[in-house]
């Protein structure tokens, strides 16, 4: 495993005296030598499940860089046995690392803070438990990171804008917006960034009030005693239009089945009154001389809805003088068909024609079921229009 | 040229031709000669009336402070009375001027995009009114003055970092502001107050923000440097390179 002479020639540069004889681990964005390191590692390890063998790895130590990053020699046994659980360990610890760094970029920026070079060191350490490639393939995403940074920070040295301390800002603008700053104790590294105490829920506002001053802004136009909202009217058109295409379906639907419907009505109501006269035709046919009680005929016990009806299709029949209404020995009412030689010769001008209005209340309609003792209605339910099911009483 | 307009309009009706390609006087003759569609003539009293309808509608327009687009005008306002477009336009910015103080700005030039400004210098007590717009402005105002006081453009990650100090999370919902993502990018940026673009060759991609226009004619750079002064308590010349920027020559 010790593949001596490639590591050799690297060790040449560096400052501290390490154990270099072995191969030394990939790192990222150095220069040329990487990639020869690269190859001697990659052809060694692929294909192989890696022992935890400490005494295989070593730290590397790497050329001086611009930022001087500083090495630990440290030998690889300590840190050693290599289990499994401190590999998952060690690649934790490097991920929080990554991110506490990408989350706190601002403040590694900062010129005042030290804390890019900080987390280098912890970097560094974390590197001498690192054995396998995927611990090392974090750590070089951890330096990508830091380069990258490095880089920010050199460019705000050069440029020309005075370094604004951003941090600072935000504390001014909390204290601004009203920040009431308790004792609050020292939260872990995480929320570095973050001051403890409680924002008043106006803070925003307070602040805005300010800002307006720097803005020209135009006032938002409200009617005073506010408008009609555009927005509703559209629903109700939309609604409108809605009934308006279905009626207009219905109505085209409807000539073809109105016809229908009305001939049904009319029909229904001649089909009645042709029914109940022929039902009294009959019934006359049978019993010549025997007049039917109009309350016997039209009152239906069961339903005083219907006995209205009846009377109503009895009406036409006597309208037409097919049959004729009047008053027995009894003063009781009596129908009787009207004789055929009588309507038809003199007309309507023989005919004395006498309108009389009859009027049943719901009372009277139940005091007569109970007087005539009526317990079926002779006239039966339109849609049972079959005679047969006329009882003739 | 002359028989377009009235003699009350006839002032500035060549003077600014405005690159529109439909108001040239060329459409007034070839209109006259062909049977116009609209009308020739509009009487002063059907002018003002668009007139009046345009203020109207510029004022309402305005309240969501969304851009309000030239094609809209002509849609909703202008009609028939195209060939008087810029009559109209230009009295309209005339009244809202003398009226209620407030300037007609033109944002894009090529889109024809317009915003309403005021005019009006403020003064103590301007507006006693804080509602969701005053805090909303708050916000908008720490991420310009960011943006400005980091050299005119910032990065997103950059951005929400600082915003987190002051417990602003683009992942959480906020008491006051809601989404904020969502406010910050689409919303700032539909009214021009922000302008975010992407930064090529990032994976995942990062995003670049920058002054809108919006913000460019409702505010400034030295509005800004000087209310970061007033709150961080210094003087606006303490941070040299910004300050030669907005004095600059």
């Amino acid at each position: 495993m010790s593949e001596a002479g490639g590591s050799g020639d690297f060790s040449s540069p560096r400052s501290s005296g390490s154990d270099c004889s072995r191969p030394s681990l990939p790192s990222t964005s150095r220069n040329g030598a990487v990639s020869e390191h690269k190859q001697q590692r990659l052809s060694g390890g692929l294909g192989r499940p890696r022992p935890p063998a400490s005494e295989d790895e070593e730290e590397e130590e790497e050329p001086e860089v611009a930022w001087g990053r500083p090495r630990r020699p440290e030998s690889a046994e300590a840190t050693g046995g290599g289990d499994e659980r401190s590999r998952r360990m060690i690649r934790n610890q490097y991920r929080e690392l990554i991110y506490s760094v990408q989350q706190n970029r601002e403040d590694m920026l900062n010129s005042k803070s030290n804390k890019l070079t900080e987390a280098l060191e912890e970097a560094n350490k974390l590197f001498s438990g690192v054995s396998c490639a995927r611990e090392a393939a974090l750590d070089a995403q951890f330096l990508v990171l830091a380069s990258n940074l490095g880089k920010e920070k050199a460019n705000e040295l050069h440029s020309e804008m005075t370094a604004f301390d951003s941090p600072a800002y935000a504390e001014d603008l909390l204290t601004f917006m009203g920040l009431n700053r308790i004792e609050v104790e020292e939260k872990d590294s995480d929320n570095e960034g973050i001051s403890g105490g409680y924002l008043p829920s106006n803070a925003w506002h307070k602040l805005g009030s300010e800002a307006e001053k720097y803005f020209r802004r135009a006032p938002s136009f409200h009617y005073m005693l506010g408008s009609f909202k555009a927005d509703p009217p559209v629903p109700r058109q939309r609604i409108e239009r809605q009934k308006k295409t279905t009626g207009r379906e219905e109505k085209r639907a409807m000539p073809a089945q109105l016809k229908k419907m009305e001939e049904s009505h009319q029909e229904a109501t001649e089909k009645e009154v042709e029914r109940i006269l022929g039902f009294l035709q009959t019934h006359f046919k049978n019993d010549p001389d025997a007049p039917i009680s109009f309350f016997d005929l039209v009152i239906d016990p069961n339903s005083f809805a219907r006995t209205v009806e009846n009377i109503f299709h009895v009406s036409f029949i006597i309208r037409d003088g097919f049959a004729r209404l009047k008053l027995d020995e009894d003063k009781l009412p009596v129908i009787e068909p009207a004789k055929d030689d009588e309507g038809n010769e003199d007309d309507r001008s023989a005919q004395v024609r006498n309108q009389a209005v009859i009027s049943l209340s719901h009372q009277e309609w139940k005091e007569i079921v109970e007087t005539f003792e009526i317990t079926e209605p002779v006239i039966g339910p339109p849609c049972n229009s079959n005679e047969d099911e006329m009882e003739i009483a | 040229m002359s028989q377009r307009k009235r003699s009350k309009g006839s002032g500035f009706s060549q003077g600014e031709e405005e690159d529109d390609d439909y108001i040239p006087s060329q459409t007034q003759t070839q209109a006259l000669s062909q049977g116009p569609r609209n009308l020739e003539r509009h009487s002063q009293e059907q002018v003002d009336q668009k007139v009046s309808e345009l203020v109207q509608f510029l004022l309402v327009k305005d309240q969501k402070k969304i851009p309000i687009k030239r094609s809209d005008i002509l849609k909703k306002v202008i009609g028939e009375y195209k060939d008087v477009y810029s009559e109209i336009v230009n009295r309209a910015g005339r009244t809202l001027q003398q009226v209620f103080g407030l300037q007609l700005v033109e944002i894009d030039t090529k889109h024809h995009v317009y915003i309403l400004i005021s005019t009006l210098p403020r003064t103590e007590g301007d507006n006693l009114r804080q509602d969701d717009q005053t805090a909303k402005l708050g916000l908008l105002t720490v991420i310009l003055s960011f943006i400005f006081m980091k050299g005119n453009s910032a990065k997103d990650g950059a951005v929400w970092e600082f915003l987190r100090r002051l417990r602003v999370h683009p992942g959480e919902r906020h008491e006051i502001f809601g989404d904020v993502k969502k406010l910050v990018m689409e919303e700032f940026v539909r009214q021009k107050y922000l302008e975010i673009s992407p930064i090529p060759l990032t994976d995942p991609v990062e995003f670049k923000f920058q002054w809108g226009p919006r913000a460019t004619k409702e505010t400034s750079k030295k509005e800004m440097l000087h209310f970061v002064a007033k709150i961080q308590g210094k003087d606006p010349s303490f941070w040299t390179s910004q300050f030669k920027e907005v004095e600059g020559p």
